[in-house]
């Protein structure tokens, strides 16, 4: 397994938000965290990311137990986060956005470079130049995907990419995960529309008061109404 | 003709130096967000390293630069140390704390400085390389002064291409903008703070060890640069290394300019056009908005009126006070007249800083204004007592009412730098006007009229105007007046949109604490019979600070038991030698262990108690 998540606990201040959560990755594999607004996607995302302090359970990437060591140890071994704002450093240009996220090569991978990134986001070559505040949110999030690539990372951690955009910049995003895919890469998304997540997903698990209330293939979701309908269903 | 260009020069050399100092400052901030009070310490510590450098070394302009560079290292790991050990545990904290812990910082230095290299001014004997002047076009320059000249613009290159051509200034732009970003991208915080606070200390220290040539390495030039750092920043813009430039060359050639024709009111000048900037500017000449954008931290607790046991509690503590007369001794007299004037004056601050959210590091500056105003009544006037007492708190409001016209439209550190800087030069027109104010022999024989020249009298009638004016400023929180202030400092925005005029209400409590500090300041002044500027010095603002601080900002009942405890901290604890060193590490102390001062954190563990009572 590349990252085993086992009985996560993590909150804000005394409001205690993940009771428990548990779900495992392959490599290679695109694995969908789905749940309603307010669920707790992005917090388990932090919390993974150790942006929260996790108060119990265990997190292992590829065999080392990661949970509780700061963010910048945690992406050195191997986490890849992009924000659900995104983050673009806005007086940043979009070439200096990704050379802050540049890391050194990953044994086993082929190392990402701004030319390989701007064959995988056409729009973003001829905005090398632009300071971050000054494109499109799309473009925003191509950024903010590309600069966390530069750190070659073992899991990319997604939190809703094609939120708030238009549907043409989603399907890019849809085709860029797909690209990602086939390369190999281990994804770990973190999504309101299953829509999107079908595109790209392998496998499935739903987050609902803090707890993974359901998990399999993303096949077998689309089968079973009656768990859409209680979990994801507004 | 020549007499202009001449001072020109001097202006610009002076330029480069303030230029230094800032551009650490700035850079300092722009990444760790903290203002760092103890710049001007660093700026001082590279003076001093860099004479103990040079006075040994031989007087060969190579090794002038050797020790110059030196001095500049060694401040640079000072800096590199003082991150590791306090800032880096206070980047969270609320910003009043971050300030008051880097001044903690200014008072140790201090006392450090004392015990290495003595009380006494040290100057470097000028070698004639050193002194020399260069001839062009027929007029003759200082060699050291084009030095100078040069050294801020290559200075100001070598920092650009450092920030926009390296992957470390990269990284350090990425910070400023987003610093949690960053770490999350796999780069280690600590290690780029920790690099860019040695970086602005070096520059500092820099800046200190190229200005010893012209003049000494001394005691008073950490405060005294810190102030013109901090209007250097602000003019410029906070964060802008070109915008530090710019402002250090305007105050570089007006202080010169102002030295030449009109020596006296020089730093009100520079205190004039800083003014005059941000009215046009309110962001600096390069500043942007966002630089702010931290907003207030400190989640801040409601205040109570005191509830029943605390006023009983209270009435004893006043009836306790009014009759100390008769069992107590003249030495302890004293020290309760000291601490009802502390009472007064630290409620004061407490109303523009609890309710109001404006935290001054400039108090005294009023405290100073109205016992000067007591003084001049005195001696100028001849006049009675009371004439003074009355004179005080409305020059110290009036005055208060003219700085605080635009000081109040400032947020947060702004404020507090501004505040600071006002005081500083309050202090310094008082320390030079020597025809009025006496200079450092201050103003002797203001003494209360001969009914109230015995102690007791006197004592009696400090508790009446100091305890009575704390509770005519509590009155008013209490009132209308009081819950508008609060509402405008908790949201400005709602508190517009329900009709209340932020900007009136934030200078109202500012004239108020003026003018409540003015009438401590000339109780003061009877009471000890004499004025003198360190009243009106940087560190008497922080003991007032330091004194809400220990009593806690959001209550009510803080000023008091602040003021008491620290009446009794100074008369005893902080006696005698190196009270700086022990102050400094009282205040450092007090912000890492108790964030929301005594009474706060007594009145936390009395919630609790009752709680499990109940
Ligand atoms: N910074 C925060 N402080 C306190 N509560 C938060 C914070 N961020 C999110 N929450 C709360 O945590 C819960 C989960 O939020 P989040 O993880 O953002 O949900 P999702 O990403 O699934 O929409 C929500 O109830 C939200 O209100
Ligand atoms: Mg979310």
């Amino acid at each position: 397994m590349m990252l085993q998540v086992e009985n996560l606990h993590a909150g804000y201040g005394g409001a205690k938000i993940l009771r428990g959560v548990s779900f495992d990755l392959a490599a290679g594999e695109v694995l969908v965290l789905l749940g309603r607004n307010g669920a707790g996607k992005s917090t388990t995302i932090k919390a993974l990311m150790g942006l929260l302090r996790p108060t119990a359970g265990r997190v292992r990437l590829a065999g080392a137990d990661i949970a509780g060591w700061e963010p910048h140890r945690i992406a050195r071994a191997g986490l890849g986060w992009v924000p659900e704002e995104r983050r673009v450093f806005p007086e940043l240009t979009v070439a200096e956005n990704l050379e802050v996220g540049r890391r050194p090569a990953r044994e086993g991978l082929a190392p990402w470079t701004p030319e390989r990134l701007f064959a995988l986001f056409p729009n973003l070559a001829e905005l090398r130049q632009r300071p971050g505040a000054r494109i499109s949110g799309g473009e925003q999030q191509m950024v903010a995907i590309a600069r966390t690539l530069m750190g070659n990372p073992r899991v990319l951690l997604l939190d809703e990419p094609g939120e708030g955009l238009a549907p043409v910049i989603v399907d890019l995003m849809a085709e860029a995960i797909l690209a990602l895919k086939r390369e190999g890469a281990t994804v770990l998304l973190a999504e309101q529309s299953l829509a999107f997540a079908s595109r790209v997903a392998d496998r499935a698990v739903i987050l609902e008061t803090g707890r993974i209330v359901w998990d399999g293939a993303i096949d077998a979701l689309l089968a079973d109404t009656g768990a859409r309908a209680r979990h994801l269903q507004v | 003709m020549d007499l202009i260009f001449l001072q020109l020069l001097t202006g610009l050399a002076g330029a480069s130096t303030l230029f230094l100092v800032a551009a650490g400052l700035t850079v300092i901030f722009g990444v760790t967000r903290v203002v760092n009070f103890s710049h001007g310490s660093l700026y001082m510590l590279g003076a001093f390293i860099a004479w103990s450098l040079l006075s040994r070394l031989p007087r060969e302009p190579d090794y002038f630069v050797l020790g110059v560079l030196g001095a500049a290292v060694a401040t640079a790991v000072i800096g590199a140390v003082l991150e590791v050990v306090l800032l880096r545990r206070i980047y969270r904290a609320p910003e009043l704390l971050q300030l008051l812990a880097t001044f903690g910082v200014v008072l140790v230095v201090q006392d450090v400085a004392l015990w290495v290299w003595g009380p006494v001014d040290l100057s470097l004997p000028r070698p004639r390389w050193l002194r020399g002047a260069v001839e062009i076009a027929g007029l003759r320059f200082p060699f050291y002064d084009l030095v100078l000249i040069v050294v801020g613009p290559a200075v100001l290159g070598g920092l650009l291409l450092l920030f926009h051509r390296t992957r470390w200034g990269l990284l350090v732009r990425a910070a400023t903008q987003d610093r949690d970003m960053v770490a999350a991208l796999g780069v280690d915080q600590r290690v780029l703070f920790t690099s860019v606070f040695a970086l602005g200390a070096g520059l500092a220290g820099l800046g200190g060890a190229l200005a010893l040539p012209q003049g000494s390495a001394n005691l008073n030039m950490d405060l005294s640069v810190i102030a013109e750092a901090f209007v250097v920043v602000v003019v410029g813009g906070m964060g802008s290394l070109g915008g530090a430039f710019l402002a250090a060359l305007l105050i570089g050639v007006l202080q010169a300019f102002g030295i030449a024709l009109v020596p006296k009111i020089t730093l009100v000048l520079v205190f004039l056009v800083m003014a005059a900037v941000l009215v046009v500017r309110p962001h600096g000449l390069l500043g942007k908005p966002q630089a702010m954008a931290r907003g207030e931290v400190e989640a801040l607790a409601p205040i109570r009126p005191a509830g029943p046991a605390l006023q009983v509690l209270g009435l004893v503590a006043l009836l306790a006070a009014i009759l100390a007369p008769f069992v107590a001794g003249p030495y302890l007299l004293s020290v309760l007249t000291e601490a009802a004037v502390a009472v007064l004056f630290a409620a004061s601050l407490h109303v523009m800083m609890g309710p109001g959210g404006m935290a001054s590091f400039g108090h005294a500056a009023w405290f100073g204004v109205g016992a000067y105003a007591a003084a001049f009544a005195a001696k100028g006037l001849g006049a009675g007592m009371a004439v003074g007492l009355l004179l005080a708190p409305f020059a110290a409001g009036a005055l208060a009412l003219l700085v605080g016209a635009f000081v109040v439209r400032m947020s947060g550190v702004y404020l507090a730098m501004l505040t600071l800087a006002f005081a500083q030069i309050a202090w310094a027109v008082a320390f030079q006007w020597v025809e009025v104010t006496g200079g450092d022999n201050g103003v002797l024989g203001v003494w209360p009229d001969g009914w109230a020249a015995d102690k007791p009298t006197m004592y009696w009638l400090a508790l009446l105007l100091c305890v009575g004016g704390a509770l005519v400023l509590r009155r008013a929180l209490f009132a209308p007046f009081g819950f508008a202030l609060r509402a405008t400092r908790d949201s400005a925005l709602r508190a517009e949109a329900i009709g209340l005029d932020a900007h009136r209400l934030r200078l109202a409590a500012f004239v108020l604490a003026g003018a409540g500090a003015g009438l401590s300041g000339a109780v003061f002044a009877y009471a000890k019979g004499s004025v003198f500027p360190t009243y009106m010095a940087i560190p008497h603002s922080v003991d007032a600070l330091v004194t809400v601080l220990l009593g806690g900002v959001q209550t009510m009942a803080g000023p008091v038991v602040g003021a008491v405890t620290f009446t009794v901290l100074q008369s005893w604890l902080l006696m005698g030698d190196f009270w700086r060193i022990k102050l400094g590490l009282l205040i450092i102390a007090l912000v890492l262990a108790f964030p929301t001062g005594i009474a706060g954190a007594a009145s936390a563990v009395w919630d609790r108690w009752r709680g499990r009572a109940a």
